[in-house]
């Protein structure tokens, strides 16, 4: 019934993100919609960094770009990364919002709009609040959130927000979610 | 956030009656981003709902250009992307306009001017600026005569700094820029031989004769259909042999079907217009 899963992370949660890419199989059911916030003067290493571990392929999407299973679109450094209705990414330099670009919450909202119920929404540890309301409105749009466990996070913040956004009852460690994922 | 969201026929109707009222066609601007600066501008201005600001638009001609303004997406930062800036300075511009007995370079839309003064401040650097002429334009006349004075955020001076230094290590930006009453200025001699021209939403106007386009992240904002066409603007007013800068994340593979253009620095977006 998924047909994509979106997961956003800022700090501390590069750990979480390499595990998880490293226990999906070639060939994922779905395409991975990646924000995680990084120093955006800094245009490679990033996305070889994830991909060093990782079964499945790792990109920047282009603008316009279709979105496939099977391959983990990042959001490029600097940009906002939109989901739109015809399942192509769009890319933006518009303001930050809650002084980050890329922003979660806008990767969040536009995929909620775009896969509804059919979405699994998954934030990590960081140490900002980006992502709560982008997680509350896959929620509210009947997709599934999830929090990875604060207890679990190396900065809890992001979590311990998008938990009081949502009133989340989906609180997992990696390894949870990792079994979530495998399982659809 | 914002949480005020316009429906698609609200658009639609946004749209009709710019273009009935100032003949100015945005329907080929990508529908969501177009919506979504729709919703920003009402949130703006505390218009509250589509009506109102149809309502603003029609009845409110200088409301109009405020609208101009808001539909412009700023380019962000001076010397966005560094690395591109120390190819340009490295390895591109210098032997190109010393070949040259006049090189023209066109910015097609100079929204916040960012990547303009990043170029003029280039140039001095590599005392280049006398052999080129620089055509700039846009659809907002306000942000225009922002630029023209040279005005930037001074919010992101910081960043503005940081990308300088990864470029001019033993300079600092400020050399080129005043802060007065909160804002920043470039220094206004560095603009004093732009050329700058209104544009309306379809780039009807262009420049001939030009040897390099910088059009960086602007395609983001348009839809296919006018990607398309705007492509083959740029490819008539660039000599056989200029080039067209995009932005990072953008291609034009898509529209160059014809092989009008061909990819010459993956790694910055640079292409190169065929010889024949």
């Amino acid at each position: 019934m998924y047909q994509a899963v979106i997961i956003g992370g800022s700090a501390g949660s590069f750990r979480a993100i390499t595990k998880i890419l490293n226990a999906l199989p070639v060939g994922y059911s779905m395409p991975l919609l990646l924000n995680l916030h990084r120093l955006k003067h800094v245009r490679s290493g990033f996305m070889e960094a994830l991909s060093i571990k990782s079964n499945i392929p790792v990109l920047e999407p282009y603008d316009k770009d279709s979105i496939k299973s099977g391959i983990a679109y990042l959001a490029p450094s600097n940009y906002h990364m939109y989901i739109e209705l015809n399942k192509k990414i769009a890319l933006s330099t518009e303001e930050t919002v809650n002084h980050s670009r890329p922003s979660i919450d806008l990767s969040f909202a536009t995929a909620a709009q775009t896969y509804h119920r059919n979405l699994i929404g998954i934030i990590l540890s960081g140490a900002n609040k980006d992502g709560a309301w982008g997680l509350k409105k896959i929620k509210d749009a009947g997709g599934t959130p999830i929090v990875q466990d604060p207890e679990e996070c190396e900065v809890s913040t992001m979590s311990r927000a998008a938990l009081e956004a949502t009133n989340g009852n989906h609180i997992y460690s990696t390894d949870q979610i990792i079994n979530f994922l495998l399982k659809h | 956030m914002n949480e005020y969201e316009l429906g698609i026929v609200d658009t639609r109707n946004i749209l009709k009656a710019i273009q009935v009222h100032y003949n100015s066609d945005f329907r080929n601007y990508a529908l969501t981003f177009f919506k979504r600066r729709l919703e920003y501008i009402i949130k703006r201005y505390n218009l509250k709902s589509a009506d109102n600001l149809v309502e603003k638009l029609t009845n409110d001609g200088s409301f109009f250009q405020l609208f101009l303004k808001e539909i412009c997406v700023e380019n962000t930062e001076m010397f966005r992307d560094p690395s591109l800036w120390r190819f340009l300075m490295d390895d591109f511009l210098t032997p190109l306009i010393q070949k040259s007995t006049s090189y023209k370079i066109w910015f097609p839309e100079v929204s916040s001017g960012e990547e303009l003064y990043s170029l003029v401040i280039l140039l001095t650097e590599l005392n280049l600026q006398d052999y080129v002429e620089i055509h700039a334009s846009s659809i907002s006349e306000n942000r225009m005569d922002k630029v023209k004075q040279g005005i930037f955020d001074l919010s992101k001076m910081e960043v503005n700094r940081a990308n300088f230094k990864r470029i001019f290590r033993d300079k600092e930006l400020d050399e080129y820029c005043t802060i007065e009453n909160g804002e920043g200025y470039l220094n206004s001699s560095l603009l004093g031989n732009i050329r700058f021209f209104s544009q309306n939403a379809n780039f009807d106007r262009s420049p001939g004769g030009v040897k390099l386009i910088m059009w960086r992240n602007q395609m983001l904002y348009y839809n296919q259909i006018l990607e398309e066409r705007l492509l083959k603007t740029m490819n008539s007013c660039l000599v056989p042999g200029g080039h067209l800068i995009i932005g990072l994340n953008e291609r034009i593979d898509y529209w160059n079907s014809d092989k009008d253009f061909v990819l010459v620095g993956e790694n910055d977006s640079v292409y190169k217009k065929k010889l024949s």
